[in-house]
């Protein structure tokens, strides 16, 4: 019998075939369509919904389609818009940006969607803002809290839904300057996100005259905190603030509860989204910021959860949280502002949504949000939360503590970075 | 200095855990010559077994069930390290039914066997247990903290490196100082005379991948408390492990424990002094060593070589 040796060759060999079949499967598949057509009916809307399934940011993207689905079921229930139905399609962008980037021209350029929905990773946002840009097609980075995304990343055919890295420093840093202490410590996710979010906490902590101890970057998908943690004992900083999100923010959430440093220092975590406190629930600690939570005393909340529930009975998350809730908005807006320009030309309707305007009670929010003009961000309350000490139910995680009004919170910086290109070079779109 | 030792500390106990992760895959690799590429769903396979036996729901009839969660928890911790890496090895037992057919052939064919023994094994997660995160369980007395030189270190960090040791110093005692390991090294190097001696080559290759994927189910349950458990940390396992074996050199027990060490030292270090670094810092190594030692640290000469 002949005898086959294995070698490093032959591991190495081994290993960049696995990497390329990993990378063709999420290429070919799995696709999800939902065709609602019927003869002699007008033709559909078609979207493209840019949702991550895996990755850091997986269990966050399929929240976020959720929202996206509910508010296009919505409108289909009333007849669709224009009278026309809106269909979609979803894959995996696997919360990177090649695979966004990738995704997003097929859609664009085989499946005729006309507008594509769906972020949570700034550097999957911004690979696909430039393939829309390039053929004129709307997108709604729906969860993508980098502020670069409103700012030096922002376009004419985006529109960005979620509070910033800014809108949260903003709304916390000054206040706990003054409270806790001084010194400070950085600990960021090492992308776009981390970066722009750090930058601007940095700015506030030494606007209100703090200081910045040091910065630690940390790789994203890093699972062990413990250098990061042991390195912060030594420094001895007041505050930690944290940039660190998806699954990662998830580990160094139990590495710290486990080693009972939650207490002190003072932990500001920016904003954590809720697939991520609900997958981890006991350990959520220190002050956290958020745009929306399922329990606000308001109008209009208790019914979107029964909504929101009664077409998610099967999901592994029980109640709506902000990634959803954005994912929501940030669709219905859309479909309305179709409604209201009456035409589905992009221009027509990025004006529309450049003039957006939304009463406090239907965002179910405490202030009246508007996009910006300006930087296509849209403008809304800031919500400062920490961890629930009587919560109502399994669900009731949060306490929220602080809600800051949209101009108190504005990410002014980022008026100066975007430029936005005239509306005679966006290439014309029409569904 | 005194400032260095807490992150040197820190790499080793890391380092122990890389040597841990990677000791089932290097097992199957250096014993069986197939590279089982289902080692990290393998590892969050056995994570998710020890999750559901030490949660509320144990898979169990309602009066075991009962019986199960009277027992203390210490108690039940140690029952769940045996019963689910045997758990596993049932799952190690069909996959190299499957792979048979590959023996002698390219190693490609058991790669691509087990990669699609991977993909099946973590889609079977999800839809098990959702794409949700959950924590295990584990006892009070390995859980919480303990203040050293005026830092505050992981009781279980210490307690997983101890695991680590064991298991690195059992499976040593295995495969070098008992007749099974001679057999099985024999059969790695020359299965036809092993077999013209009488010996059941089959039933060999079954124990020998049982146990690489009995290995595995431990490691995962050893690193869940600190990873956390959700449905693609086999994909974080898998790359450290296959890392671990080039750099330590293909087939060498003690290469992968040296290579999982100073790969953990390096992620520990540069995670203290060059944090952006820290996961890059295994492949900087990787590349370092494989440059001017191009079968890694101890691997086999090549007949290539002068």
């Amino acid at each position: 019998m002949k005898r086959r040796e294995i070698s490093r060759r032959s591991v190495l060999k081994g290993s960049l075939m696995a990497s390329a079949l990993a990378g063709t499967a999420s290429y070919f598949g799995p696709w999800k369509e939902n065709r609602v057509w019927a003869q002699g009916a007008a033709k559909p809307i078609k979207l493209g919904l840019t949702c991550d399934a895996s990755g850091q940011y997986g269990n966050s993207g399929q929240d976020d389609l959720r929202g996206i689905q509910m508010a296009i079921d919505e409108a289909n229930a009333k007849g669709g818009v224009l009278g026309r139905k809106i269909t979609w399609i979803t894959a995996d962008t696997e919360t990177t940006p090649a695979t966004g980037s990738r995704l997003a021209e097929r859609f664009i350029t085989r499946e005729d969607c006309t507008i594509l929905i769906g972020a949570v990773h700034s550097g999957v946002a911004n690979a696909i803002t430039q393939v829309a840009a390039k053929n004129g097609v709307i997108y709604l980075n729906t969860n993508s809290s980098a502020p670069s995304e409103a700012g030096e990343n922002c376009s004419r055919i985006k529109f960005v839904w979620d509070g910033n890295g800014t809108n949260f420093s903003k709304a916390s840093v000054a206040n706990a300057v003054n409270s806790i202490g001084k010194k400070w410590m950085l600990l960021t996710n090492d992308y776009v996100w981390g970066h722009t979010t750090s930058a601007a906490t940095r700015a506030q902590v030494e606007g209100a005259g703090g200081k910045v101890l040091d910065n630690l970057l940390v790789p994203q998908n890093t699972r062990d905190f413990t250098a990061y943690l042991l390195k912060i004992q030594q420094a001895k900083p007041d505050v930690v603030a944290t940039a660190i999100g998806g699954d990662d923010i998830k580990a160094l959430r139990e590495q710290v509860a486990q080693l009972k440093l939650d207490g002190k220092p003072a932990w500001i975590n920016n904003q954590q989204d809720w697939p991520d406190v609900w997958g981890s629930p006991d350990s959520l600690f220190g002050v956290f910021g958020t745009t929306w939570y399922h329990k606000l005393a308001l109008p209009g909340v208790a019914d979107f959860v029964k909504k929101w529930q009664a077409t998610n009975k099967e999901g592994s998350i029980p109640v709506p949280g902000n990634v959803s809730y954005n994912g929501y908005m940030a669709t219905r807006e859309l479909l309305r502002a179709i409604e209201r320009a009456g035409s589905t030309n992009n221009v027509k309707i990025i004006k529309e949504l450049e003039n957006l305007k939304v009463s406090a009670t239907d965002r179910m929010q405490h202030f009246d949000a508007y996009m910006d003009p300006v930087t296509h961000q849209m403008q809304q309350t800031i919500y400062l939360a920490r961890r629930n000490p009587k919560p109502a139910d399994k669900t009731d995680l949060y306490e929220i503590i602080s809600w800051t009004e949209p101009k108190a919170a504005a990410d002014t910086d980022a008026q100066a970075k975007c430029k936005l290109v005239p509306y005679e070079q966006v290439p014309t779109v029409d569904s | 200095m005194f400032d260095l030792l807490p992150h040197i500390l820190n790499g080793l106990t890391l380092g122990l855990l890389f040597a841990l992760i990677a000791l089932g895959f290097m097992l199957i690799v250096g014993l069986m010559e197939q590279i089982n590429l289902a080692h990290g769903s393998l590892f969050a396979l056995g994570a998710y077994f020890a999750m559901q036996l030490m949660g509320p729901r144990p898979p169990f009839p309602a009066d075991l069930a009962q019986s199960w969660l009277a027992l203390p928890l210490g108690w039940r911790y140690a029952a769940t390290l045996i019963l689910a890496p045997a758990a596993v090895g049932l799952v190690g037992i069909a996959i190299e039914f499957c792979m048979r057919r590959t023996y002698g052939k390219d190693p490609l064919y058991g790669l691509l066997l087990t990669f699609g023994a991977a993909m099946v094994i973590e889609e079977m997660i999800r839809l098990t247990w959702g794409t949700r995160d959950y924590v295990l369980q584990v006892p009070q007395a390995v859980n919480g903290g303990f203040i050293f030189g005026d830092l505050i270190w992981s009781t279980y960090r210490f307690y997983a490196a101890g695991i680590a040791v064991a298991v690195i110093g059992l499976v040593w005692l295995l495969i070098e100082k008992t007749s099974f390991g001679a057999t099985v090294k024999a059969g790695a190097h020359d299965s036809e005379i092993v077999r013209a001696l009488g010996i059941n080559l089959t039933r060999l290759r079954l124990l020998v991948f049982v146990f690489g994927t009995m290995l595995a189910a431990i490691a995962g349950i050893i690193v869940a408390p600190i990873w956390g458990i959700r449905p693609h940390m086999g994909v974080d396992a898998v790359i450290p492990a296959f890392l671990v074996i080039v750099l330590g050199g293909v087939g060498s027990f003690w290469g992968a424990v040296v290579a999982g060490l100073l790969v953990g030292l390096a992620v520990g270090l540069s995670g203290a002094y060059a944090s952006e670094w820290s996961l890059l810092s295994m492949y900087v190594l990787l590349v370092a060593v494989v440059t001017f030692r191009a079968r890694g640290l101890w691997g086999k000469k090549s007949m290539l070589e002068a």
